[in-house]
């Protein structure tokens, strides 16, 4: 079976209202992963729903890895 | 001003009705197995998420089946009975929902034609002369497109999946393909009377043809063409939109029925 990744889910109640996280799920592509956040979060009345491959993040900066502690 | 009692609705007439209920009937009955279908991989799907699809999917034809079932007391029909009492010679089913699918690539193959081809026939009501159809089949049709998503993308998942991934699929197309078709029917007075009293927007050859648009597609992905597959309605019942008799299975059958909970009914 095809490669896995991580999507992370995305969503909000209204719209102008920013992004939230609501959670991930294993997808193998964007066309899977689009169906299985929609079958596994819509509980709640979204206004809309976005899946991003987790690989697409790219760090900006993350205090722990300064070492600095703040 | 008028109100909604004084409203004149030309619904169709007395003739095309029993045409119209035979058609709800192969829907309702057709949604209850598939229903029972996805929820046969709610456990045992090939990832947690794509069983969880079939949960809702499950979830959503149960729901469908019932409100179709609920149409036909506009016919006078016992739905209590049609839902727990019939045999299985009288269900009108698609026949590829008869057996539980062999595996995954069988159950893709009917979200994609068998799921598809119920979703090309209910948008055929969506105008519809019969208004209990035409205030219903909108927002099932919106709950069917992640069915199709669902189904098209692993469609090509399996497709390009390499060996015996792509030829599970090619298999499960060769058997379910042809079965669709001729769901359909062929032009008949029967079905052109749904046609011209606006029951369906358009006739049996029509909805095929549209049916082959939605998923030519995808038959392009595992090698296959709809334009090879001979129709032959020797067979074919219009009023079950079936070529074989039968039915669903013993199993399928007590399952769908529900009589294991019957015997919990104490009224």
């Amino acid at each position: 079976m095809a490669y896995q990744k991580v999507y992370e889910v995305f969503a909000r109640k209204s719209r102008g209202e920013p992004l939230r996280h609501i959670g991930n799920l294993n997808a193998p592509d964007d066309a899977l992963a689009q169906v299985y956040a929609f079958d596994t979060y819509d509980e709640e009345k979204w206004f809309d729903m976005w899946v991003v491959d987790r690989s697409n993040f790219h760090e900006v900066f993350n205090r722990n890895d300064a070492g600095s502690g703040n | 001003m008028p109100g909604p009692e004084t409203e004149v609705t030309s619904g169709p007439s007395a003739i095309a009705l029993p045409g119209v209920r035979d058609l709800i009937l192969v829907l309702a009955d057709s949604k209850r197995l598939l229903g029972m279908r996805y929820a046969g991989w709610i456990l045992g799907a090939p990832e947690l998420e794509a069983g969880i699809a079939c949960a809702s999917m499950a979830q959503d034809e149960w729901g469908h089946g019932r409100l179709l079932y609920a149409l036909l007391k506009e016919f006078g029909d016992d739905v209590d009975a049609l839902e727990h009492g019939r045999e299985a010679a009288q269900y009108r089913n698609v026949e590829l929902l008869d057996r539980e699918p062999a595996g995954w690539p069988e159950l893709v193959a009917i979200n994609v034609f068998v799921d598809g081809a119920l979703s090309v026939q209910l948008d055929a009501l969506r105008e519809s002369s019969w208004a209990p159809a035409r205030l219903r089949v909108a927002k099932m049709l919106d709950e069917e497109r992640f069915h199709a998503a669902h189904g098209a993308a692993w469609f090509r998942r399996l497709a390009r999946g390499g060996d015996s991934a792509t030829e599970a699929l090619a298999r499960a197309t060769d058997a379910a393909l042809p079965i669709m078709l001729h769901w359909f029917g062929p032009d008949s007075e029967r079905e052109q009377l749904l046609a011209d009293e606006g029951v369906l927007d358009a006739r049996a050859s029509k909805l095929r043809a549209r049916f082959v648009d939605r998923v030519s597609l995808l038959l392009s992905d595992v090698d296959r063409d709809a334009a090879d597959v001979r129709l032959d309605f020797g067979a074919y019942d219009e009023v079950t939109r079936r070529s074989s008799g039968g039915g669903p299975d013993p199993r399928t059958i007590e399952q769908v029925r529900g009589d294991k909970n019957r015997t919990f009914l104490m009224d």
